[in-house]
């Protein structure tokens, strides 16, 4: 226990840049985004003549001004998405040089020579990609979510209206982030399969990781696509680019189990009708129920464990 | 006196070529054992064999443990320094010893910080900014820190000026080595390791082919200048090698009498780099 929480302030220190500064420097420029668009944009603040006397009032009251709020408090969190698709990125790019770096730059004899064996490592970076990384994002997009949201407040309030007292009555304004803390496991879950293809490259390619990591199942899926093509062998080459391909490479981003599970996309049909935090989260958990998601995690972890095989038996490259 | 390691019949083919072919060799507590062998010869691959950090054929023993299975609780044991210049760019020096005593049961704190406060190191310097000297001082410090049994260095001093090698070679014997402790060392700078060694290991071609202690070195080879009325006699017991120098003929011989050599000439206790040089003769003819 105590060798794995040094593991994760190893990569913590060797990635700060990427896990925290990047994010952060995003959640930045977006917030000076929103504030800016707020307080400056003219179609919002209606004075274009110059004269602050026309400003004009919004008043809302009734049930116009209880939806309103309700709104706010569910849909705030929205504005990290931004951040959270970064999270993809930076997972994905972690997750490939995770392994690689390490024999590159031949630290890896140096970490080879402490007693820490090579499961516990990878295991390190796993945990680092799955949980430490999405919860730091998480937080930062918190943050973030409440910069905008402090940002239409104060803006609601400038025009007349104060959406303070209740909005902080609101249950759901405490709830969300909640929920999407909650979603964490779905994450780790989902995002295995192509967590454990990119460590799994990383550990084995000698150089062009990137190359590999994506140019394999992309060839693989052009050469079904040929054979099916030429042969007629009766080969799902759409399938095998949906279910393998997109799965190797793209569950790391978040939320990515809507696009994956067919059965949620009656829900997106639904006519003017905003899927609620709630509802994405209950539709989030019912994924489990598919099978797509346990294949995923088995394959992930069937990888990882081949990258601590490869990572033991390998010798520096 | 116990032994270390034990290696019976220790091969490993990269491709067709041979690395290592059929060594045997054992290693005792308490030793400072010199792995010395031209490039290409099988030195860092014994060295990679006893680590676990490669696999091979035949039986090895170190600490009573086999580094192919068991290299995780081996690694409680030994610490090496593989090559110069393997600590990550990333790497600060408080962040290191952090990291070390975080996952080294025999790490020694204070035993770092006592050595890192004579270099110029400071706590938040990263490995990035220091030269190649300051970087073998931190992993000296680190390594020299841990209380294992048997310490593997494989050119340590690679690249290093002669004040850092010498100063290296200062602190292991000074403050780090004593008789729990087993040294095993590759160099090419033999002359610079030569007096601090207790043992000498030549390895040629994957085989062992010569292991002595440095005092049955100095009883079994001997180095004459033989006075010139002397050559005929003097080359009928058959040098390992001859060389002139100032006019005057140099004979290295191996299992000659000192009593029958002191006829001839002056007598000298060779170094160990013409011992060297005089046993891999024709290595790459």
């Amino acid at each position: 226990m105590k060798t794995m929480k040094w593991l994760i302030k190893r990569e913590m220190w060797e990635h700060k840049g990427m896990l925290v500064w990047a994010p952060t420097v995003i959640a930045a420029l977006m917030g000076a985004l929103a504030l800016f668009a707020a307080f400056f944009d003219k179609n919002i603040t209606i004075n274009s003549d110059g004269s602050p006397s026309q400003m004009l009032s919004v008043t809302l009251e009734g049930k116009v001004r209880t939806q309103v709020i309700e709104t706010m408090a569910q849909a705030y969190m929205a504005a990290s998405a931004p951040v959270l698709l970064v999270l993809g990125f930076l997972v994905f790019f972690y997750c490939l040089g995770a392994l690689h770096d390490e024999r590159r730059d031949r630290s890896l004899l140096f970490w080879k020579s402490l007693p820490v064996s090579d499961s516990m490592t990878v295991l390190s970076k796993v945990l680092l990609a799955c949980v430490v990384a999405p919860l730091i994002t998480l937080g930062i997009g918190f943050v973030l979510s409440l910069v905008v949201l402090l940002t239409g407040s104060l803006l609601l309030l400038s025009h007349g209206t104060n959406v303070f007292g209740e909005l902080l009555l609101t249950p759901d304004l405490y709830l969300t982030p909640l929920r999407m803390l909650g979603l964490l496991p779905l994450y780790v879950l989902w995002a295995l399969p192509t967590v454990g293809w990119l460590l799994m490259v990383s550990s084995m390619a000698r150089s062009k990781v990137f190359l590999w990591a994506v140019g394999t199942p992309l060839v693989a899926a052009l050469l079904l696509l040929w054979a099916d093509k030429a042969m007629h062998i009766g080969i799902d080459s759409a399938w095998f680019l949906s279910n393998i391909v997109s799965r190797l490479l793209l569950s790391v981003v978040p939320g990515a189990w809507l696009l994956f599970d067919r059965s949620l996309l009656s829900m997106e049909h639904t006519p003017h009708h905003m899927p609620m935090p709630q509802t994405i989260f209950g539709e989030s958990w019912s994924t489990l129920g598919d099978a797509n998601v346990w294949i995923g995690v088995a394959a992930g972890v069937a990888m990882i464990a081949v990258a601590i095989w490869m990572r033991r038996r390998r010798e520096e490259g | 006196m116990s032994t270390i390691i034990t290696a019976t019949n220790l091969s490993k083919k990269y491709g067709k070529q041979a690395a290592l072919d059929g060594v045997n060799f054992t290693v005792e507590a308490g030793r400072i054992v010199g792995l010395i062998g031209p490039n290409g010869s099988g030195k860092t691959t014994t060295l990679k064999a006893l680590l676990g950090l490669t696999q091979f054929d035949g039986e090895l023993s170190v600490l009573g443990m086999d580094p192919r299975t068991e290299r995780d609780a081996l690694m409680n044991e030994v610490c090496f320094i593989a090559d110069v210049a393997i600590l990550p760019k990333w790497l600060k020096v408080k962040d290191a010893i952090d990291f070390v005593e975080g996952v080294h049961p025999r790490f020694d704190r204070s035993k770092a910080e006592k050595y890192l406060a004579i270099t110029k190191l400071n706590p938040q310097m990263k490995v990035k900014a220091m030269s190649k000297g300051m970087v073998v001082q931190l992993h000296l410090a680190l390594v020299m820190a841990i209380d294992a049994k048997l310490l593997v260095l494989d050119e340590p001093t690679l690249g290093l000026d002669i004040l850092y090698r010498k100063q290296f070679y200062q602190n292991l014997l000074e403050d780090y080595f004593d008789e729990n402790k087993t040294i095993v060392i590759t160099t090419h700078q033999i002359e610079e390791v030569e007096h601090i060694l207790t043992d000498l290991m030549f390895i040629q071609d994957g085989k062992i082919s010569l292991a002595a202690t440095m005092d049955e070195v100095g009883e079994r080879f001997t180095e004459v200048m033989v006075e010139p009325p002397f050559i005929a006699a003097a080359n009928a017991l058959r040098p390992m090698t001859q060389r002139t120098v100032f006019g005057k003929a140099i004979m290295l011989f191996d299992g000659v009498s000192r009593e029958q050599l002191a006829n001839f000439g002056e007598l000298r206790t060779p170094s160990v780099a013409d011992l060297f040089v005089a046993t891999m003769k024709g290595t790459y003819a």
